[in-house]
């Protein structure tokens, strides 16, 4: 079974970061397995209109006006009309928004359930409950998440936040991790390896292990530290732990990369205490770039104060780095014991933990030859796109809801029909499950989905489906049979054609 | 007035020329059609004669004999009601239908033409040698509440491409049909 997917989010490439590679990746592996894909985002500076990346992945920049670090303004129904065109000549049947901040996102999910499209929501970070940002933010999440299929976490802890924030059925929030392109995360010794020992590495079924890296008492480990340099990525507690772990041993160097508010206070920090020569800023990386600056160091440090799941940590074990994080959100979950060290998000722990990272290195304690390969195996796009997969065959009925929900039968209600049934488009059921909300705001919700659905019917009036030009689909990879050939864009393929013709000749062949 | 959707017209009057004209005008293959566009055509000239009558009568002074009960009638209505009456039939009678062509001529090059939309406007036509041409494709822009097909002519030298058909933007069908005429007329299929 194959959808028409679309990816929704107010973040996308240009724009560095995890939640933009996660979108790119996820699309790429679906188009792979046979899926149509495309990406609705908003348009960035030079990056307006309709653009196609590798392997046919359609991306609508959707010229927007941004308010705030690249989101949108939040106007719940302008994107409407533009939103309807798009989903129509794309023929899209699932429309999947990523990132709880991007109102966007919010505004297609809404959208396609007006439109009867089944709807799935990723979200990527955690909140907290007590601020006034927090509770706002909640209450949108809410309101979207109300009437959406399915939801999902890229961990556990970032699953149980958002049941909680969205009062959601656990039932239908799922975890499916990040990944990471191990290959584009390479241990410096593997690619000298692979680079000089080409042939020879060919021929043996297994390469065999790197020798293991000996640290002696003199030797100077190099800590990395790559982040964007904003409070919640923990930039104040790095500046307070630095001076205290460079005291604390003369053999040890920083390397940061990345750029934000905080860079300032973290340049402040150096010239004070005059530690330019230990500590190197690299300013902004690019994605492509980090794995040249994770390799030159022994350590990675993580001071995040939230995280749902820390995609850098993974890239740095698969570069074979040791990895010294904070425990807090997703991270725990994200590496195994061996990989890291946990410090409390504070100053005296974040110390202490590094201290003992670099004994232990010191000490030739720990292994981090063996980090890419394990790091490979845990984590992969594919194995990403197939459980995804699996989600979109639940939410559309391809798979049972026995089989996708568990054994559902001891309650009254079922997992699909219950409090935030998923089977029923009826207005009158989506309205039911907004106005449940809240007091005030379950009324609001209510009047927005009418207005909504409204505005809904004016445009199928005013820009008929009809007139609609339905799009041509990139010519799609081939799963099951080989033989099967898109027919209409053989003009546009000379090669295949010849190809074909070719294989035609063959005797044996010949069916006439 | 008797728009249709934008559709397509192909004339080929030599095996190197091609012409491709999208026009709202609805297409006049059955005899109802042709009947319909010869009346409003007799209709269109009756009521521009009519009102440059209604002009002369109101203008010359003294009126001419035959004009006279005219011209009295006319004088009960002052200009401010007259005026505008007038400027919108003459505005009506020299109208056109919304056209815009394409015209390959092959080892020449490619003209694109855009008709004004009154028969008093000088229209918009622009001819680019094919040595000046680097290529032309269909793309996806977003123009209003849509996403529109368009056809585009690279040309050298130029910071921005050659919309074709820029202001009806015809559907994925005609454009491609136009997109394979215009490319085999440009560069003669191979063997």
């Amino acid at each position: 079974m194959t959808y028409n997917i679309a990816m929704v989010s107010d973040f996308f490439f240009p724009q560095p970061g995890g939640v933009e590679s996660h979108i790119y990746q996820l699309s790429t592996k679906l188009i792979d397995r046979g899926h149509k894909v495309v990406i609705i985002t908003h348009a960035y500076e030079g990056r307006s209109g309709v653009r196609y990346l590798t392997n046919g992945l359609k991306v609508y920049h959707v010229p927007f006006f941004v308010i705030y670090r690249e989101t949108t303004f939040p106007t719940v129904f302008s994107f409407f009309p533009i939103f309807r065109n798009i989903i129509l000549r794309e023929q899209i049947e699932i429309v999947h928004g990523h990132a709880s901040l991007s109102s966007l996102c919010h505004e297609a999910i809404l959208h396609a359930r007006t439109m009867g499209l089944r709807t799935v929501f990723t979200d990527h970070s955690l909140f907290g409950f007590a601020d006034a940002a927090s509770i706002l933010t909640n209450k949108l999440l809410k309101f979207t998440l109300s009437d959406v299929d399915h939801v999902i976490g890229v961990s556990h802890t970032c699953k149980e936040n958002t049941v909680l924030r969205a009062s959601l059925d656990p039932l239908m929030v799922s975890v499916i991790p990040n990944a990471v392109v191990a290959e584009n995360f390479q241990p410096l010794a593997l690619q000298n390896r692979a680079k000089t020992h080409q042939p020879i590495s060919q021929l043996d079924a297994r390469p065999p292990p790197p020798p293991p890296q000996r640290l002696g008492p003199e030797d100077t480990i190099t800590i990395v530290v790559i982040s964007r340099l904003f409070y919640n990525k923990g930039t104040d507690l790095l500046i307070a732990a630095i001076p205290r772990i460079l005291a604390a041993d003369s053999h040890v160097r920083f390397i940061i990369a990345g750029s934000g508010p905080k860079a300032i206070d973290l340049e402040q920090m150096l010239e004070r205490r005059v530690l330019q020569d230990r500590v190197e800023l690299l300013g902004p990386v690019r994605h492509e770039e980090v794995r040249d600056v994770m390799v030159r160091g022994h350590i990675y440090l993580h001071p995040s104060l939230t995280e749902a799941f820390g995609t850098v940590i993974v890239e740095a074990a698969s570069c074979g780095l040791y990895v010294v994080c904070t425990r807090v959100g997703g991270i725990p979950e994200v590496l195994p014991p061996h990989m890291t060290t946990f410090a409390k998000p504070e100053e005296d722990d974040l110390v202490a933990a590094t201290g003992k990272a670099i004994s232990a290195l010191r000490a030739n304690r720990i292994r981090t030859e063996g980090f890419h390969d394990q790091v490979k195996k845990m984590y992969s796009w594919t194995n990403v796109a197939e459980r995804t997969e699996r989600v979109y065959d639940g939410i559309t009925g391809a798979i049972s809801e026995e089989e996708f929900y568990g054994d559902v039968s001891g309650g009254g209600w079922s997992a699909t029909r219950g409090r935030a049934g998923v089977q029923s488009f009826a207005l009158i059921d989506r309205l039911k499950r907004y106005y449940g909300c809240g007091i005030w705001a379950g009324k609001l919700f209510c009047l927005c989905v009418i207005i909504d659905y409204l505005l809904f019917q004016l445009l199928e009036m005013v820009f008929p489906r009809a007139n609609i030009d339905i799009c041509r689909n990139w010519p799609k990879k081939r799963r099951e049979s080989r033989d099967q050939i898109d027919e209409e864009w053989d003009e546009a393929m000379p090669l295949r054609m010849a190809r074909s013709r070719a294989s035609s000749r063959r005797p044996g062949k010949r069916r006439f | 007035m008797l728009t249709t959707p934008p559709h397509l017209t192909t004339l080929r009057p030599s095996p190197s020329t091609v012409s491709y004209t999208v026009s709202t005008a609805s297409p006049r293959q059955t005899f109802p059609s042709q009947f319909l566009h010869y009346f409003l055509l007799l209709q269109r000239i009756l009521l521009g004669l009519a009102t440059l009558l209604v002009l002369y009568a109101k203008t010359s002074n003294p009126p001419s004999p035959p004009l006279a009960p005219l011209s009295e009638h006319l004088a009960r209505f002052p200009w401010v009601q007259v005026g505008p009456l007038a400027f919108t039939s003459l505005f009506l009678v020299f109208r056109r239908f919304h056209t815009e062509s394409l015209l390959t001529l092959r080892t020449l090059g490619i003209q694109t033409s855009t008709l004004s939309s009154s028969y008093l406007l000088p229209s918009d036509t622009r001819f680019i040698p094919t040595s000046q041409i680097r290529d032309i494709f269909i793309h996806e822009a977003f123009r209003g509440f849509e996403v529109r097909y368009y056809l585009a002519v690279v040309v050298e030298g130029e910071g921005e491409v050659v919309v074709v058909f820029p202001n009806l933007l015809p559907g994925r069908a005609i454009v491609e049909e136009v997109w394979r005429g215009a490319r085999e007329c440009l560069y003669e299929p191979k063997g």
